[in-house]
Formats: structure tokens, C-alpha cells, sequence
């Protein structure tokens, strides 16, 4: 069409302004930057395949409806809509029996199946998972736990306490230290979300 | 009652779990409270958003499967075809515009005072879940359905509902406790699988029910379908 602008040289932002408007192109162009990253913390959190897919199709299905809620000023696209991901997945943990089966055991949120490199864009998002798994790992353990056990498994402090059989103030005190050495790891790397 | 500002002690060695997600609902309401007067806190939350925001991306790499960008391409497109052929109007405009397209209309009062008759008559099971007030409401023609509620904003998240009748749409609707409910430009289907998640238009301050039913299209002025759901706040 003439004058219609190439929407894969728009930034999120842009593209975020003609969804609101409710063009369907520019919100393909958004799922297609972003659906990898959000499937797969979506798997990471709910360990099922269909139940991740579920969890991705509502979020995305929730911008397509509320594209006018994205406010540049409060972050990039991407970590809003890894956001909303995130609180889907929580949503559904808490409401199924994947949750009550991962209260009995976390296990399954240390899976780290990975998916075959295709794209330079996959390779370079398993190189950006790489080094921030890796500021993880240097973490000390009692740390990482928590923050792991509360980001992707969906449980509340006081949750983490009694699965941990530690007070309270304890573990909001791993989290906090937590998030502070991960911080300070990823300014010394430069990491894009610092 | 105390000053949320003063409260720093007590809410300080919060903000590691309000980050992580991890503070049971009371708690989050309360450190947001503090938060919003505390300038250490905020300025320690700023610092520490960074960490919190670059774990999804620690995630192992997954490709989604193509059906799934199919199923929900299908649905974008289904109603970004709805949003066109209900005009420039109803082009996705913000949340307190949409309802203007349909505004000062008259409704039949059999049928509001049969909405309003089902509204008093639901009882559902309301609870906090992640910031959100979340209505279990009453379904009708099969599926179950919620109304999420976050701060005077709602969203009605429905699954395993029947698709509309071929050549309609659901098209959700408010009461305000008048002679008859006030129709909104929200208009949507379902997917394959029955599930739809739609922002209810507008603030939901002074709403006692927002009820869904089937309509032509374009919706309708009056509701002439089925209700399909009700919630009731």
C-alpha cells in the first residue's frame, strides 16, 4: 500500500501507537518480536507446553484489547509485555494443580530444555538467557532460590518460608540481597535491560 | 492511623518480594501505600527494577508453535474487522471513548429489568489475586467466566464459553443501577478453544453489573440476544 510505513523497521513503541489503533499487522509484527521471549518464560513458569501456549495466547490477546494501557514512559514493550506474561502465568499457577504440584516439589522450575538455534535472533536471545542465568548462578544459592521459587514459581514469601522452613524476614532479606547482586553483576556486564 | 511515609522501617525489607511479585495481596496494597510516599523507596525500587525485569529473559530459549501465532492472529483479525466495519468511532479508542459510539440510546425495560433481576440474583465468589479483585460470574449457556477488577478498570476473562450464534457477536454491557444497561463498544468472539479476555470499557465506579449478551455485528443500541454472562460488583 502506498505510503504504509515498513513496519519491521519501527520501534516497539511505534508499533505499540498503530495497535492502539487496531492495526493487526503492526500487532503481528509486535508477537513476532516478542512471542519467543514470552513463551518461554511462560514455559519456564507453568512446565507444560499447552499450558504455556494458553498463558502466551491471554496475554497477547490482552494487549491486542488494551494496546492503549503500554506507557513508553514507564519501560520498553518488551519488558511490559514480558510483565503481563508473568502475571498470566502467576494467575494461572495459582489456580491449577501445577501449583500444588510444584508445592510439594520445586523441581520443576529448574527444567531448562532449550530449544534448536534457528535464527540470529534466537541465538542471540540464548546468548542474552546465557549471561543473565549465568549472573544467576553467582548468586549464592540460598539466594537464587528464592528469587527463582518467587519469580517463576509463583509463591509468596510467606510460602517460601514455611516450603523453606525459614522466617519470613529471612527470605525477604535473600530476595532483596538477591536482586541487589544481580543488579550490580549486570551494570559490570552492560546487559540492554540495565 | 499512621503516615505511609513514616512506615519506612516497617516496609523497607518489603521491596525485594513486591519486585519479585512475592507479597501476598494486604502486604502489596500496603507497600504500595508506602511506596507512593516513600522517596528511599522509590528511589531504591527504580535501582532494583533493572534485576527484576531481566529475569524473564534468564528463561531457556522456547520457539512458540505456529499454531499458537494462528489462533491468536485469527482472533486479531476477526476483530480488527469488527473495529473497521464499526467505523472510525470505534477504531480503538482509549477505554472512556469507546462507550460514545452507542451512547444516548434508549433501552427496552423488559429486558434491563430482566438483566437487573439477574445481576441482584448472582451470587459469586469474589477474591484478591495479584492486585486484582477477581468476580466469578454467572454463566449461562455453558463455560465459566470472571471479572477481573483492578483499580476502577475490569476485564472479563472467559473460557470454554460457546461461540456466538453464526453472524453475531458478544457485546458486553454496564448497569448502573438505571432503567436500563448501557451498551459499550466492546465487542468480541471467542477462540478455537472458548476463551476471550475483553477490557470492559470505562471506569467501573458506580457499576453494579456488567452483563454480556449476543448482538448483530455492529452491536446493538438495546441488547436483542441471549445474556450470556453476568458479574456482578
Amino acid at each position: 500500500m502506498p505510503g504504509a510505513p515498513d513496519l519491521r523497521s519501527l520501534a516497539d513503541e511505534d508499533l505499540m501507537q498503530l495497535v492502539r489503533r487496531g492495526d493487526a499487522r503492526a500487532f503481528e509484527a509486535v508477537y513476532d518480536r516478542h512471542a519467543g521471549a514470552a513463551f518461554s518464560v511462560a514455559y519456564r513458569m507453568v512446565g507444560r507446553g499447552n499450558v504455556a501456549e494458553d498463558v502466551v495466547q491471554e496475554a497477547f490477546l490482552s494487549i491486542w484489547r488494551s494496546g492503549a494501557r503500554y506507557e513508553r514512559a514507564r519501560g520498553s514493550v518488551r519488558t511490559w509485555v514480558l510483565g503481563i506474561v508473568h502475571h498470566r502465568a502467576i494467575d494461572q499457577l495459582r489456580r491449577t494443580a501445577v501449583h500444588a504440584k510444584r508445592r510439594a516439589s520445586d523441581e520443576g522450575i529448574e527444567e531448562r530444555v532449550e530449544a534448536p538455534e534457528r535464527t540470529d535472533t534466537e541465538v542471540a536471545r540464548r546468548e542474552e538467557a546465557d549471561t543473565i542465568r549465568s549472573a544467576m548462578d553467582n548468586l549464592p544459592a540460598e539466594q537464587s532460590h528464592v528469587i527463582e521459587l518467587a519469580y517463576f514459581g509463583g509463591f509468596t514469601h510467606t510460602e517460601i518460608a514455611a516450603m523453606l522452613e525459614t522466617p519470613v524476614g529471612t527470605v525477604k532479606g535473600r530476595m532483596r540481597l538477591g536482586l541487589e547482586k544481580l543488579r550490580n553483576h549486570l551494570r559490570t556486564l552492560e546487559m540492554p535491560s540495565a | 492511623m499512621s503516615n505511609p511515609a513514616h512506615d519506612h522501617d516497617q516496609w523497607a525489607d518489603s521491596l525485594g518480594a513486591w519486585l519479585l511479585g512475592a507479597l501476598p495481596e494486604d502486604e502489596a496494597d500496603g507497600f504500595r501505600a508506602h511506596l507512593a510516599a516513600c522517596q528511599v523507596c522509590q528511589e531504591d525500587a527504580a535501582s532494583l527494577q533493572m534485576a527484576a525485569d531481566a529475569l524473564p529473559m534468564s528463561a531457556a530459549p522456547r520457539v512458540p508453535p505456529p499454531a499458537l501465532k494462528d489462533r491468536i492472529m485469527a482472533t486479531v483479525e476477526s476483530e480488527a474487522s469488527l473495529l473497521t466495519a464499526a467505523g472510525p468511532e470505534a477504531d480503538r479508542p482509549s477505554p472512556r471513548r469507546r462507550r460514545s459510539w452507542l451512547g444516548g440510546l434508549s433501552l427496552r425495560p423488559a429486558l434491563a429489568l430482566g438483566l437487573a433481576a439477574l445481576a441482584i440474583g448472582f451470587v459469586g465468589a469474589q477474591a484478591l489475586q495479584g492486585g486484582t479483585e477477581t468476580i466469578t460470574a454467572q454463566v449461562t449457556g455453558g463455560g465459566r467466566a470472571t471479572l477481573e477488577i483492578e483499580d476502577d478498570r475490569g476485564r472479563i476473562v472467559a473460557r470454554d464459553l460457546p461461540a456466538p450464534p453464526e453472524g453475531r457477536v458478544y457485546q458486553v454491557w454496564i448497569d448502573r443501577g438505571g432503567p436500563a444497561p448501557e451498551p459499550t463498544d466492546a465487542l468480541f468472539s471467542v477462540s478455537g478453544e472458548g476463551s476471550a479476555h475483553v477490557d470492559v470499557p470505562g471506569s467501573l465506579d458506580g457499576v453494579r453489573a456488567v452483563m454480556v449478551t449476543d448482538e448483530p455485528p455492529r452491536g446493538s443500541d438495546s441488547p436483542t440476544g441471549d445474556v450470556v454472562l453476568t458479574a456482578s460488583t
